[in-house]
């Protein structure tokens, strides 16, 4: 059976998680009672809550934030003015800078709700979709098992941005991205599994890390040297996949080759299965694969047949059931109330890009022995979450509302320093940055070849600087840095070049034809790049530079190249 | 000239050859106690003179995914975990290695194999940070990549190229600067066949300037007190960048400057080109060079696709030891070949290999390690080492012996503690002897 003792360690965290519920369901007027027995075994459900809206919500995070983590002492960041907080909830959001058309509009108007209009338009916009499915998409393909999964991307983008656009809520995402299958270049929901090409540990870890935020992995081989889990329990888990596969297909042309995903319902014989098998007792006809766990000590053993069951309510399910059936019970079971780490993990994963720091970081690491930084604060939003229907949008819209998110942003902290007391600065993911890139300059974006379209996200330019500048969105952020060829990218690519001249064509050549006024054009070149206008010392700079050069065209070309070269433009704060 | 790198005093000797005062004084006094009395000008005169040559380095070649030991230098013909792969001899009487590695095995008396690795990640991206790093991945410290290490230890500060590269596409976990910081991340290549992307500048060289320093100048005054952090950081990216490109040692990278004999002789594939512009940039000047070659994660059909992994590598890797040997560089350069785990020796029902850390092998040449020998056994089912387990940091302690580091070097992490270069451990003397 199942042994979920804990550690001291984890039995005093595991007593605060349950406090801050309690604290929590008092607050609400809830009268949820929350047994430490209980809790000992399995974390104890998300309540039932009723729904409150964005503002309440957000008011009463900033108060539990402030409760939970803010001494007297404490000091916490100003409210960031209008204009940077234009440009971060669009790089956020949609992924895009703002105008200079509607930096200025934003600016002047007057009303004390442009901030949360402002917000309810970019979470209509369909960019708002194609940002987060690109974000997904990278959190998925940057831990791929096997580059051919990489065909999974465009489908992936295409379904995700759907989904998120048409409000599609959390728990019906995660069930399609657990029981998907189908052609993988198509069924853009086979991503998750697809991008573990099959392999069923691989694809157990992956399912967990990203969908719950815990790292049972490492229990693979092993006990988790930091957590509860055990190796029993990690190859109970993976016992819901033992039975799909990713194949070769051909279209009726019997030209090209795709993939699909499928369920292996029949063993399979395979020549190179060797003579270590013939030993061994061979598989009833008829049955289809089971996950078995290797025998640590006797490696050519085949180990102990594992029943399904899932970790953290218990549930299981015999062997010898479907692919199918596998699969939709443990969608299912995951995206309950009964397993709060899904969630929560979502939470987590919004909040730390939108305010620059997870409550729990790493952002995919969150328990059960790990700490939350503000429990109470994290507790409330997953109840919310939950009662809101895993409204995806209204999540966003909640933490955009907070105070804590429309600070201003400082450096990040150190280890000791208090979190949420500012935002923080955080490089552009690739795409955010190609969209600031071709926006700023007005280089339309190539469409993809017909070949490209197979292979869209592969190739052009969007996946150069994706290749360059792309990262890992489940790393540390602050490991998160420039290489030199980076630089050399911004510095001296031909077609940045391109878009950088005065020459007919280009938004230089356009604004200096049209403005004769030196100090006109360096605000606009500001109002594009940046989002911003210059401060004085800046611009002064700029019309010395002009003065210094002599020729006008040469002189603003080369500020144009130092404002998509400068620190700020990579990143958002 | 004086040159300032990474908060640290420097004194200067020569022709803009410079020295950390406290690796130099350390130098002196291990001198001074072995030698019993020196004067200072002797040792001046002793410690200098390496240092007008080229330094130590080291080019690792790295297998991404976990390169079967069976199938590489490890072969079992005799037991069924050893599947269908052969055994062969080489040009070391008693050693044999897998049957896809011939040339290699003309070779051998160069070649030092482990086959006694043990340690217990087996999960990519832990074992890939372990092995690049010889630390496990913490959340709290950051530890930097080997090769950020040695350049940071050893790096030679005149060249105008980066101490640090990196050849091949993708690299899963491998670490960069860490707590060193930007200045140590190793410069990353996707091809070695393709010049660096980028690398010429748009305008004249002048104008290139002139805009580097108008851009200074408004990120000089730029009220962002928040990206401060990064703009310094940026500011050092940016003239270090601009440095490298309009340098000549930027030929070092392009090799059709290479006669084509030798060219023919590394072979076919971006493997091979990796290792040529390898012994090309440590030619150069460069400390530190990974060339990676993946996908030996082989679940499946291990046997055919160790097969045609074998072929990328074989004739390279074979190739640039006896070139380096050639040039009389082998005994300054450290050759490293390994991934971050083995494979089951048990073949699944797949035909593969599944991740297995528990016992795998690595290969090593020049740098002062002698060839032609075999170091730790496993048993017949190659399921556990047997003789002279090596842990990680044995591992990494040799690495330090080869190149003249010394292992024990503390370095301050961003949470303000001392870490040393390889923590533990102990090198592995046979290596060396």
């Amino acid at each position: 059976m199942l042994s979920t003792a804990l550690s001291t360690r984890g039995l005093s965290r595991h007593l605060a998680f349950a406090i801050g519920f309690f604290m929590i369901a008092c607050c609400a007027s809830m009268s949820a009672t929350v047994g430490a027995e209980r809790s000992r075994e399995r974390p104890a459900p998300l309540p039932r809550v009723s729904e409150k809206d964005v503002a309440e919500v957000a008011t009463e995070i900033d108060r539990l934030l402030s409760e939970e983590l803010f001494g007297d002492a404490t000091e916490v960041a100003e409210a960031t003015d209008d204009v940077n907080f234009l440009r971060r909830v669009s790089l956020d959001l949609i992924g895009e800078l703002p105008s200079p058309e509607s930096i200025t509009a934003f600016t002047l108007d007057s009303s004390p709700e442009k901030r949360s209009r402002a917000t309810h338009g970019l979470l209509e916009n369909r960019l708002f979709g194609q940002n987060w499915a690109r974000y997904w998409r990278d959190v998925i393909m940057y831990r791929r098992n096997d580059e051919r999964a990489l065909l999974a991307s465009t489908s992936l983008v295409v379904y995700l941005t759907k989904q998120f656009n048409q409000g599609a809520p959390w728990d019906k995402i995660a069930r399609e991205l657990i029981t998907a299958k189908g052609n993988i270049l198509q069924e853009g929901s086979t991503g998750l599994i697809a991008a573990q090409w099959g392999e069923v540990p691989d694809t157990a870890a992956e399912v967990s890390r990203i969908l719950m935020g815990i790292q049972i992995q490492c229990a693979q081989c092993h006990d988790h040297p930091t957590d509860r889990w055990k190796r029993e329990q990690f190859h109970s888990f993976a016992a819901f996949f033992p039975r799909i596969a990713v194949r070769p297909i051909r279209n009726t042309n019997g030209m090209r080759r795709g993939f699909e995903l499928v369920s292996r319902e029949r063993q399979r014989r395979r020549p190179g299965q060797g003579n270590a098998r013939k030993k061994k007792k061979k598989p009833k006809d008829n049955t289809g694969p089971e996950h078995y766990m290797p025998d640590l000590k006797e490696p050519t053993a085949r180990g102990t047949l594992m029943e399904p069951q899932f970790f953290v309510t218990g549930q299981t399910l015999e062997t010898d059931i479907s692919d199918e059936q596998r699969r939709e019970r443990l969608a299912r079971w995951i995206t309950s109330r009964n397993d709060p780490w899904f969630a929560k993990a979502f939470i987590n994963r919004i909040w730390a890009e939108l305010v620059g720091e997870g409550f729990y970081e790493p952002v995919d690491d969150l328990g059960p022995d790990r700490e939350c930084s503000a429990p109470g604060a994290m507790d409330l939003l997953a109840e919310q979450f939950v009662a809101h229907a895993y409204d995806v949008k209204w999540l966003y819209a909640t933490i955009v509302q907070t105070k804590a998110y429309q600070r201003d942003s400082k450096v990040r902290r150190s280890y000791e320093g208090t979190p949420f007391v500012a935002n923080c600065p955080q490089r552009l993911r690739s795409d955010q940055l190609f969209n600031a890139l071709t926006t700023a300059l007005d280089i339309p974006e190539p469409p993809a070849s017909r070949r490209g379209r197979v292979r869209r996200g592969l190739q052009g330019p969007r996946a150069e600087i994706a290749r360059i500048f792309g990262y890992d969105p489940s790393n540390p952020r602050d490991e998160v840095i420039g290489a030199i060829d980076q630089a050399l990218m911004l510095m001296n690519s031909p077609n940045l070049d391109r878009g950088m001249r005065s020459t007919k064509k280009t938004v230089l050549g356009r604004l200096l034809r049209e403005i004769d006024d030196d100090e006109s054009i360096a605000m606009e070149l500001y109002l594009r790049c940046l989002a911003r206008e210059p401060e004085d010392a800046e611009l002064e700079t700029c019309l010395d530079y002009v003065h210094e050069v002599g020729d006008r065209n040469e002189a603003f070309e080369d500020i144009l190249w130092a404002l998509v070269n400068s620190t700020e433009f990579l990143y958002r704060d | 000239m004086s040159i300032h790198v990474h908060r640290r005093t420097h004194v200067t000797i020569g022709r803009g050859q410079t020295l950390r005062r406290r690796d130099f004084l350390r130098g002196v006094s291990a001198s001074a106690l072995a030698a019993g009395s020196l004067s200072w000008s002797d040792v001046l005169a002793s410690e200098s003179e390496p240092l007008r040559k080229r330094g130590m380095a080291c080019i690792l070649l790295w297998m991404q995914g976990g390169p079967s030991q069976f199938e590489t230098f490890s072969p079992k013909p005799d037991h069924e975990n050893g599947g269908e792969t052969k055994a062969i001899g080489t040009s070391v009487p008693g050693i044999h290695i897998a049957d896809r590695f011939p040339k290699v095995a003309q070779v051998m008396d160069h070649v030092a194999v482990v086959r006694s690795m043990t340690s217990t990640e087996g999960n990519h991206q832990r074992a890939s940070f372990l092995l690049h790093t010889g630390y496990a991945p913490t959340a709290s410290v950051k530890h930097p990549a080997f090769g950020s290490a040695v350049s940071h230890q050893i790096g030679d500060v005149t060249s105008q190229l980066p101490s640090f590269v990196r050849i091949g596409q993708r690299f899963v976990n491998a670490g960069g600067g860490g707590f060193l910081g930007s200045d140590y991340d190793p410069f990353v290549m996707a091809k070695a066949r393709e010049l660096p992307a980028n690398a010429q500048p748009t305008t004249s060289t002048e104008r290139f300037r002139r805009r580097l320093n108008l851009l200074d100048r408004l990120e000089d005054h730029a009220s962002e007190e928040h990206l401060r952090k990064q703009i310094e950081d940026h500011h050092k990216l940016y003239a270090k960048s601009a440095r490298m490109i309009t340098s000549a040692e930027m030929r070092a990278f392009d090799l059709t400057r290479e006669p084509e004999p030798i060219r023919e002789a590394y072979g076919e594939g971006d493997f091979a080109a990796g290792c040529l512009l390898a012994r090309r940039l440590v030619e150069a000047g460069v400390t530190f060079v990974e060339v990676t070659v993946g996908n030996w994660d082989t679940h499946n059909d291990v046997f055919p696709r160790t097969r045609e992994l074998a072929g990328q590598v074989d004739q390279p890797f074979a190739q640039l030891i006896g070139d380096l040997e050639q040039r009389g560089m082998l005994d300054s350069t450290l050759v490293v070949w390994m991934g971050e785990f083995g494979r089951t020796p048990r073949i699944n029902p797949r035909a593969g290999r599944d991740h297995y850390p528990k016992a795998f092998n690595v290969a090593l040449a020049g740098g002062g390690v002698r060839g032609g020998q075999i170091i730790g056994e496993t048993n017949p089912a190659g399921t556990q080492v047997i003789d002279r387990p090596v842990k990680v940091p044995d591992l990494f302690q040799s690495f330090c012996q080869s190149l003249k580091i010394d292992a024990s070097t503390e370095n301050m992490s961003s949470i303000g503690r001392p870490i040393k270069i390889v923590d533990g451990g102990q090198a592995v003397g046979e290596l060396f002897s």
